[in-house]
């Protein structure tokens, strides 16, 4: 398996004694989309600043595109690019200017180089802006500008470091939808970022960081089912995590989350369906199910359901509701996301460290 | 409730100013370099001036017009010598700032003629050298008339104390204005400023933008972006200069005495060495507030120090003693070299020599500090 990024022990300590990398082992396959996760702290931007040959490594090795952070830090910058999450383009200068100056920092040959400026921001559609300057421009333009820049010299690899940060859903689409076809042109994208739906869409492996270490790497359907699978290990982060939503929900009892807390058990998956025309019947012949453990009508439509895990129970819901008049808005079943995994992960590294 | 909110506002600033060590000790020792310099440079008066006198003939008087002027603090006398144009080459060169030249016929009642040969491109020495010696001569021109009228109480008493000492005061440089006086030290002081400011923003502003970051991504040297940043500072320095420099002339009647292209010579030389000063400091400043911070109290006390306003010779020895390890010192000196006194290569060439010197220094040590580490 060839990989685009990979790290023996890697470590980074600062001036300061504080040790930010600890024994680093970070692989990431060529040609895929690569999430790196991690809480504030974790060690996330270090590492990317050392993989992009920012900062000095303080022991162990980075390979990054074939080529060692230290031996080889100019082969590695010809072959990557970097969307940083400041945007660090000048503010007093065009567009097409940023670009160009990018394009000359890497040796882009002058005749072929017009061409290629434009070709890039045709393709993510700000040559129509080609001469406003950055200061004018929205967050998402400076964005895709920023996009431009980094890939001027075609990089194999390219960084981004929370790139959708503060940008609207359809700006964050289209950057997602360009990350996709970056990756299918063969290029490695790297995705830093906290936005777990992001990563969860776009990633094909994801590697979560604490402490400095990785403490988890797999794909996003992996880690969930590795959350499943080790529900002893992680449930009590599980069972917080629900009683946390429900909270969402303006459950306010007290005794009713205690109730719900002690009635469920490992097997017990919840479903939230919003629903109209609830009715006192509706709900008696929801708690008659046998699949159905409990029920609560949390008003605005919406009723959270206790179930017994099985394959069918939801479908006895859903007919159950509608034999008794109801109208089905959505229903959302309480399988892990990518964000239980995360909090669920980094809470029992947590609980690690404090012991 | 909006006192708990005042208080708040307060303790916020204090704590972040508690914690944030170099600005709190910023805090407490840029006032009191302020206030000592201004109180010894723009407060004190002048002493100790360097000066020769010229002895042509031995005699009372004679020692007596010696041994005054070495008791007045005002002056510094570093020797006594026969040779009138000597003297003169002295102050020439700008080694002492006035030579006091006793006639040959000094001891004759006669013809008592002195002459005060003075650097008339330092105004505020000058006009404190002026009538201090004026002050001394009319001061013994009275004694020794009256030394007369008492051995020769029959004799033309009133004529001898009226030709007892005639002083000609002799400005080397004619009728120095004060403009004329401060533009050399404005130009270097602007310089020195601009030079230190500019560089703070292209280096700490750039890293705390993230601007640095994206060219130290690239295949790109250090010294690739550093070179190019110091060219362009270089080139907005003269541009600079030149444009205070016809101002004055248009707005002030202001007359550069010097070579025009010697003093470009001097302005290029100025410039890089304190864009070099700026480089040095904001190497491994992070952001430009720790920039300033850092920069503040050295750059600052140097416009006291180092004779843009008020010369040197009015501050106490070990400010004089400072002044020799600051740029800003030659850069001043340099200037007023070729504007005021019209001076050539060869008089300003030490200056030039330890300006280049600096200059070295502070991009060896510059380059040195600088790192790619973002």
């Amino acid at each position: 398996m060839k990989y685009a990024i990979e790290t023996h022990d890697l470590v980074k300590v600062y001036d300061n004694g504080f040790k930010a990398v600890d024994n680093l082992n970070l692989f990431i396959e060529d040609k895929t989309i690569g999430g790196i996760l991690g809480p504030n702290g974790a060690g996330k931007t270090t590492t990317i600043k050392m993989l992009t040959c920012l900062n000095e490594v303080t022991s162990g090795t980075a390979i990054v595109a074939g080529f060692n952070v230290e031996k080889n830090p100019d082969e590695v910058r010809n072959r990557i690019g970097m969307v940083p999450q400041l945007i660090s383009l000048y503010k007093d200068l065009t567009v097409r200017e940023n670009i160009e100056l990018c394009a000359d920092f890497y040796n882009i040959d002058t005749k072929t180089k017009d061409q290629k400026i434009d070709d890039l921001m045709e393709l993510v559609d700000i040559k129509y802006a080609e001469n406003k300057f950055i200061s004018e421009l929205s967050g998402g333009m400076q964005q895709k500008t920023s996009v431009v820049a980094s890939l001027v010299h075609n990089p194999e690899l390219l960084f981004l470091d929370e790139p959708t940060v503060g940008l609207d859903p359809t700006t964050k689409k289209t950057l997602w939808q360009l990350m996709e076809d970056l990756n299918n042109q063969g290029r490695t994208i790297i995705l830093c970022s906290h936005d777990m739906y992001e990563v969860d869409r776009i990633c094909d492996s994801i590697n979560i960081i604490d402490g400095g270490k990785v403490v988890a790497n797999d794909t996003p359907q992996g880690l969930k089912d590795q959350l499943m699978k080790n529900k002893e290990e992680y449930n009590n982060n599980i069972r917080n995590l629900i009683l946390e939503l429900e909270k969402e929900n303006d459950i306010n009892n007290q005794e009713e989350i205690s109730h719900l807390k002690a009635s469920l058990t490992d097997e017990d998956e919840k479903v939230t369906v919003m629903v109209s025309n609830i009715s006192e019947e509706m709900i008696n012949s929801l708690n008659e199910l046998d699949v159905v453990k409990n029920v609560v009508h949390n008003g605005k439509g919406r009723l959270s359901i206790d179930l017994k895990r099985s394959e069918t129970s939801v479908n006895y819901v859903i007919t159950s509701i509608l034999n008794n008049g109801g109208n089905i808005a959505s229903i959302k079943t309480n399988d892990p996301t990518l964000e239980d995994v995360f909090v669920a992960i980094t809470a029992k590294k947590r609980k690690e460290v404090k012991k | 409730m909006e006192s708990a909110k005042f208080k708040w506002m307060i303790k916020k600033d204090l704590l972040t100013l508690w914690r944030h060590k170099i600005q709190f000790a910023s805090l407490i020792l840029f006032p009191i370099v302020m206030i000592a310099l201004c109180g010894w440079g723009m407060g004190g008066t002048v002493e100790n001036t360097p000066v020769v006198i010229v002895k042509q003939t031995s005699g009372d008087i004679t020692d007596q017009v010696i041994n005054t002027i070495k008791s007045d603090e005002t002056f510094d006398v570093i020797d006594i010598m026969s040779e009138p144009d000597e003297a003169k080459q002295m102050v020439d060169k700008g080694e002492i700032k006035a030579a006091i030249i006793l006639s040959k016929n000094f001891e004759d009642n006669n013809t008592r003629n002195a002459v005060l040969y003075i650097d008339s491109s330092d105004q505020l020495t000058t006009q404190t050298l002026v009538p201090k010696t004026e002050q001394i001569f009319a001061m013994l021109s009275e004694t020794i008339s009256l030394n007369q009228v008492s051995a020769e109480p029959q004799g033309n008493a009133l004529t001898q104390t009226a030709q007892a000492i005639k002083l000609q005061v002799n400005k080397i440089y004619g009728q120095i204005d004060y403009i004329d006086f401060l533009l050399p030290g404005v130009l270097a002081m602007t310089m020195f400023m601009s030079s230190m400011f500019s560089m703070g923003n292209a280096i700490a502003g750039e890293r705390e933008r993230g601007e640095l970051a994206r060219l130290f991504m690239t295949p790109t040297s250090i010294s690739t972006v550093l070179s190019g940043k110091i060219v362009s500072n270089l080139i907005k320095e003269m541009m600079r200069a030149v444009i205070l420099i016809l101002s004055a002339v248009i707005l002030f009647n202001v007359v550069i005495n010097g070579n025009f292209l010697l003093l470009l010579l001097v302005m290029l030389l100025s410039a890089l060495c304190f864009v070099g000063f700026g480089m040095m400091f904001s190497a491994t400043s992070k952001t430009q507030e720790d920039y300033i911070q850092v920069v503040m109290p050295v750059a600052m006390p140097m416009m006291f120090v180092c004779g843009v306003f008020f010369p040197t010779e009015t501050m106490p020895w070990i400010l004089q003693k400072i002044a020799y390890f600051l740029p800003l010192t030659y850069a001043n000196d340099a200037f007023r070299g070729v504007m005021l006194q019209g001076a050539g290569l060869e008089a300003i060439g030490i200056d030039l020599l330890v300006l280049l010197g600096f200059t070295i220094l502070f991009f060896g040590v510059g380059v040195a500090r600088f790192n790619r580490q973002i």
